[in-house]
């Protein structure tokens, strides 16, 4: 029963799209969407539930449940049933704005719902080229959202973003090529699940550490490419400020989380292969070349989703710290961060969209009191700054704190004190800047307008878990994330 | 087909791999460039029907088909039209000296071997030089698309380096299992198709510019 | 063997090589007319040339000095003696050890162009001087690239002596190629296009000032002088193929004297050099002349070839 969920869950985004190139009415497309992805979070929760009482489940021999996957899966689905959610109302505006054609909405939902199933299958898949064939496949889909306004922008965004993210993630097909040799190899010439996550880690302690190596490396500079990873993250503040709003908000929650799962895969096998050292000192310094390059362009952003997408880029090192730093705390730390950074991420880049639609622009300096003319939406794009910035009492502090705790506890002094540093001179900026933005007096020209109720409907439900996450972490997710952890770590 | 034989012929076809890579490396022609990935493509064919025959096993067989119609005759045949259509001019504007890249280039391959060398005893199951060679082709591929500011060449670097990542994939014992090889062979199709559109858009909508050489975004 | 013997071999060799040079010339000719739709003129004609310009009187600038009119002579001399150290029909080479090796067949060839290039400077003419320093500009990524192509294959081999790696190699089995063989032939391939100045390096059919790079430097010769330099020039196209047959192709070399082996490797030697031939005049009409500043990229595969067939070689 749960075996046929596994398949089922990404099969269902994936017929819907195909569905949905037939219809034309907006509002049907609107309900197909939202009736798809909130069933793939019924779905995901089910998987959830069932891993967590009867430990991993597998299906077909290439697709896998555990309860790393879980993370990552309920964040998928988490988020694409809120922004599909958000997209009714954004994208009623957006048409009556003249950003989206009327008769090319089949395509971009129809995208939209292949790019979530891509992801589903990158993060259920327990076949290593499984996994990277889907990686493949949410490029693709999404290339074409990111350049599905058609302009000149969105074009050159779509072209770096696919150029860029497809030859790196030909380095993880090489790095996955090499551990799948050195896996049949340790199996004594056996091919059959030489691919297979599961099986490979099973033998792990017998790889050839030298081919792993070099395997590894391959992996981090591929998929790290496409999760964001300086110095290889050039295609993604292109990207992120090109895409339509949901579609920045899916990019930076989910995809680059993603991304992220296929390199903790591969450096579960590393660590077994060639002991943590290795592959941790690796993660480090692609963590502290993150957050250390995306500061000072935080700091002189005036394009508020460039300025989010290099925020990614800042998170997403601090995920590979986390990892980086390793141990219980560190590993823990870095997976509540792939939630939390995902959940406060997508709100963020909500609140923007709708930013970004009532003032005809994306330039910070000329949004003003945007408190004044959206109450709400003023007041969450505060709350998720602050998050972002790392603020008590919202959940990102929570999981910043942890991992600078493994970081001290592994003695690693100068990288948290680099980090620390970074942190702090991101939290002025992002201030200064949100501040800029949500106070003072609106221009006249701005629009005035009531937020639409679906649009605060998906904002308010990633800002209660924001707020939750911050607060408490309940029981059911401290065993998720406790049991990943020991996965992770072997 | 003996395996020693076998051995010989990869390391063979390896180089006929690296000597199309500079080729497509020193040309300063687009035309050039595509027939000379089109050839890589060809060499990766005969890799996989010499391994199958080796090893016995029938994927091969099946994957060297699959590669010499998709990469040799498909995807030459979309650059080709794409070109046709778009009738850019011919030449190759690289940003960087050729012969600067040629240098980096040789330096790339003696650091592929040289890495390869130390490696221990799982260099037996991957055969002859496949390795290095594939390593070097990954990496010149990356040079290619770094070096050069025009989409069309981007892509035959792309496609120059995936033939590397094939060719040790082949190579490694017998090759990766059938319907992963087939996936990945989908996604390079896919992805050469949506790159295409994206140019072809390009050139429609923003007044003849050349993809690659777009510079609004930055900072 | 005795050394009389040896010389007469070497002597016989050189004069084959010097009879055959011009032949090999008229058949590129030939081969590119027809390939062209022309007739062409005949395979011959490069002898009706030299026996032309042989019944010539010299004419001499007058700013060249004296030395001027000894560089045809040793232009000949030194691209002559390279036949000593390569084996054309027998293994070992007619003159084994003593006379010398693949350093000094190259470093012969360079003292052919260094006096050519020399004489060029020496008469005084503009076309001459800039046909010189083009000559030289090229020669400065040939020659080290030649010289890494032929040391990858004698590092194979364990030697450097041309005859003794023809015949360690004819003793491998046919299909012993390694990677850096292969590497090392397209480079050579490469370079012997440069090497017998034709298209796209070179064109040899042109005296139009702005393309030519050897012809350059034959402009202030004349008569009895340019037939030595033009005659050096064909021998130099064939010891540049027999090189590489004797590198790459040995198989068919006679170990013997005997009179059926001695044919057999008369007709292999005429097969390879015709082989060879063949690709530089399909490469010469089927390709356009490189602007000279493109010169360098295409020599520069040759070059990137022949390092790398040497270091996969030691590596």
């Amino acid at each position: 029963m749960t075996s046929n969920l596994l398949w089922l869950t990404p099969l269902l985004p994936l017929v819907l799209g195909l569905t949905m190139l037939l219809v034309r009415d907006r509002r049907v497309l609107a309900a197909l969407d939202v009736g798809g992805s909130v069933a793939v979070l019924g779905l995901a929760l089910a998987i959830a539930r069932r891993v967590g009482e009867t430990g991993p489940v597998s299906a077909l021999g290439v697709l896998r449940a555990d309860d790393v996957a879980v993370v990552f899966l309920l964040l998928v689905g988490l988020l694409a049933a809120v922004v599909s959610i958000a997209t009714v109302g954004w994208m009623r505006d957006a048409v009556a704005r003249g950003e989206m054609r009327e008769d090319r909405l089949h395509y971009y939902h129809a995208l939209v719902n292949g790019f979530v199933a891509t992801m589903l299958v990158t993060v259920l898949a327990d076949n290593l080229g499984i996994l990277w064939i889907a990686m493949e496949g949410t490029t693709i889909t999404s290339a074409l959202l990111v350049g599905f306004h058609g302009d000149k922008h969105g074009l050159e965004a779509a072209w770096k973003y696919i150029i860029v993210t497809t030859i790196g993630i030909s380095f993880g097909l090489f790095g996955t090529v090499l551990v799948y040799g050195a896996a049949a190899h340790a199996q004594g010439g056996v091919f059959e699940g030489a691919m297979n996550w599961s099986s490979i880690v099973a033998v792990a302690t017998k790889l050839d550490p030298g081919i792993i190596r070099i395997g590894f490396i391959f992996v981090v500079v591929g998929y790290g490419t496409k999760a964001g990873l300086a110095p290889v993250h050039m295609w993604l503040p292109d990207a992120h400020s090109q895409a339509p709003t949901p579609v920045s908000a899916l990019l930076s929650g989910a995809l680059i989380k993603c991304a992220l799962f296929g390199i903790i895969r591969f450096h579960t096998i590393a660590s077994g292969a060639c002991g943590p050292a290795f592959s941790q000192n690796l993660l480090l310094v692609f963590g502290l070349i993150s957050v250390v390059v995306a500061t000072p362009f935080i700091l002189v952003q005036h394009d508020l989703k460039r300025l989010l997408g290099y925020h990614s880029v800042e998170h997403v090192g601090i995920i590979a710290l986390g990892l980086g730093f390793g141990g219980v705390v560190g590993t823990y730390g870095a997976l509540l961060h792939v939630i939390n950074h995902g959940v406060t991420k997508a709100l963020v880049f909500l609140v923007a969209g709708d930013a970004i639609g009532r003032y005809g622009t994306r330039d910070m300096r000329d949004m003003k009191g945007f408190l004044a003319i959206a109450p709400l939406a003023g007041t969450l794009l505060l709350m998720g700054a602050f998050s972002l910035a790392g603020t008590p009492p919202f959940s990102i502090f929570v999981s910043e704190l942890l991992v600078i705790k493994a970081g001290l506890a592994s003695g690693r002094f100068a990288s948290v004190a680099v980090f620390l540093v970074m942190v702090v001179i991101i939290f002025a900026g992002l201030v200064h800047h949100v501040g800029q933005m949500v106070f003072g007096t609106a221009p006249a020209s701005a629009d005035r307008a009531r937020e639409s109720r679906t649009q605060l409907l998906g904002m308010a439900a990633l800002a209660a878990v924001m707020v939750l996450l911050g607060l408490w972490i309940p029981l059911p997710l401290d065993r998720l994330l406790t049991h990943a952890t020991e996965i992770i770590l072997g | 087909m003996t395996a020693e034989f076998a051995t010989r012929l990869i390391d063979l076809l390896g180089a006929l791999l690296l000597f199309t890579m500079l080729v497509i490396l020193a040309s300063g022609r687009l035309f050039r460039s595509i027939y000379a990935v089109a050839a890589q493509a060809v060499f990766l064919g005969i890799a996989g029907a010499v391994l199958g025959a080796a090893t016995g096993n029938v994927d091969l067989w099946i994957i060297a088909g699959v590669t010499i119609v998709v990469k040799a005759i498909l995807l030459p045949w979309l650059l080709l039209r794409v070109v046709r259509k778009i009738q850019i001019r011919r030449e190759i504007e690289p940003v960087f000296p050729i012969n600067g890249t040629l240098v980096v280039a040789a330096g790339i391959v003696v650091l592929a071997f040289h890495l390869t060398a130390s490696l221990g005893p799982v260099r037996q199951a991957i055969t002859g030089n496949a390795l290095p060679v594939g390593i070097a082709l990954i990496l010149m591929g990356v040079l290619v698309m770094a070096t050069r500011r025009k989409a069309l060449v981007q892509m035959v670097g792309l496609f120059a380096s995936e033939n590397g990542i094939f060719f040790t994939a082949m190579a490694v014992s017998q090759g990766m299992p059938l319907i992963i090889e087939i996936g990945v062979i989908l996604d390079v199709v896919l992805g050469a198709l949506v790159m295409g559109i994206l140019v072809l858009r390009v050139r429609s909508s923003v007044n003849d510019a050349d993809i690659a050489d777009l510079e609004g975004l930055k900072g | 063997m005795d050394a009389t013997a040896q010389i007469g071999r070497t002597l016989a060799q050189a004069a084959l090589l010097l009879v055959l040079g011009p032949l090999v010339t008229g058949f590129i000719q030939k081969l590119k007319a027809r390939l062209q739709c022309r007739r062409g003129a005949s395979v011959l004609q490069p002898y009706r040339d030299l026996a032309k310009l042989l019944r010539k009187d010299t004419v001499q600038s007058n700013s060249a000095s004296p030395f001027f009119r000894a560089i045809p002579v040793l232009v000949l001399a030194a691209t002559l003696t390279t036949t000593a150290m390569l084996p054309v029909l027998w293994v070992p080479a007619p003159a084994a050890a003593p006379l010398g090796d693949a350093i000094l067949l190259l470093a012969l060839l360079a003292l052919a162009r260094f006096l050519l290039a020399i004489g060029a400077l020496d008469a005084g003419g503009a076309f001459g001087g800039m046909g010189a320093s083009r000559e030289m500009t090229v020669g400065l990524l040939v020659e080290p690239a030649l010289m890494m192509a032929v040391f990858s294959v004698a590092v194979a081999g364990g030697t450097t002596n041309l005859g003794e790696l023809a015949a360690r190699r004819l003793t491998l089995p046919a299909l012993a190629w390694q990677a850096p063989d292969l590497l090392a032939l397209f480079a050579v391939l490469i370079l012997a296009i440069a090497e017998t100045g034709r298209i796209p390096v070179d064109n040899p059919d042109t005296h139009l000032e702005l393309t030519m790079l050897h012809e350059g430097m034959l402009l202030e010769h004349s008569g009895r002088g340019l037939a030595c330099i033009a005659l050096a020039t064909h021998v130099k196209q064939l010891v540049i193929l027999s090189l590489v047959a004797a590198l790459f192709f040995p198989p068919g070399l006679a170990r013997g004297l005997g009179a059926g082996e001695l044919a057999l490797a008369c007709g292999a030697f005429a097969a390879k050099v015709l082989l060879l031939a063949t690709f530089l005049g399909v490469v010469e009409s089927s390709y356009a002349k490189l602007r000279l500043f493109r010169v360098p990229q295409f020599l520069g595969i040759g070059l990137v070839c022949a390092f790398l067939a040497l270091a996969l070689r030691v590596l």
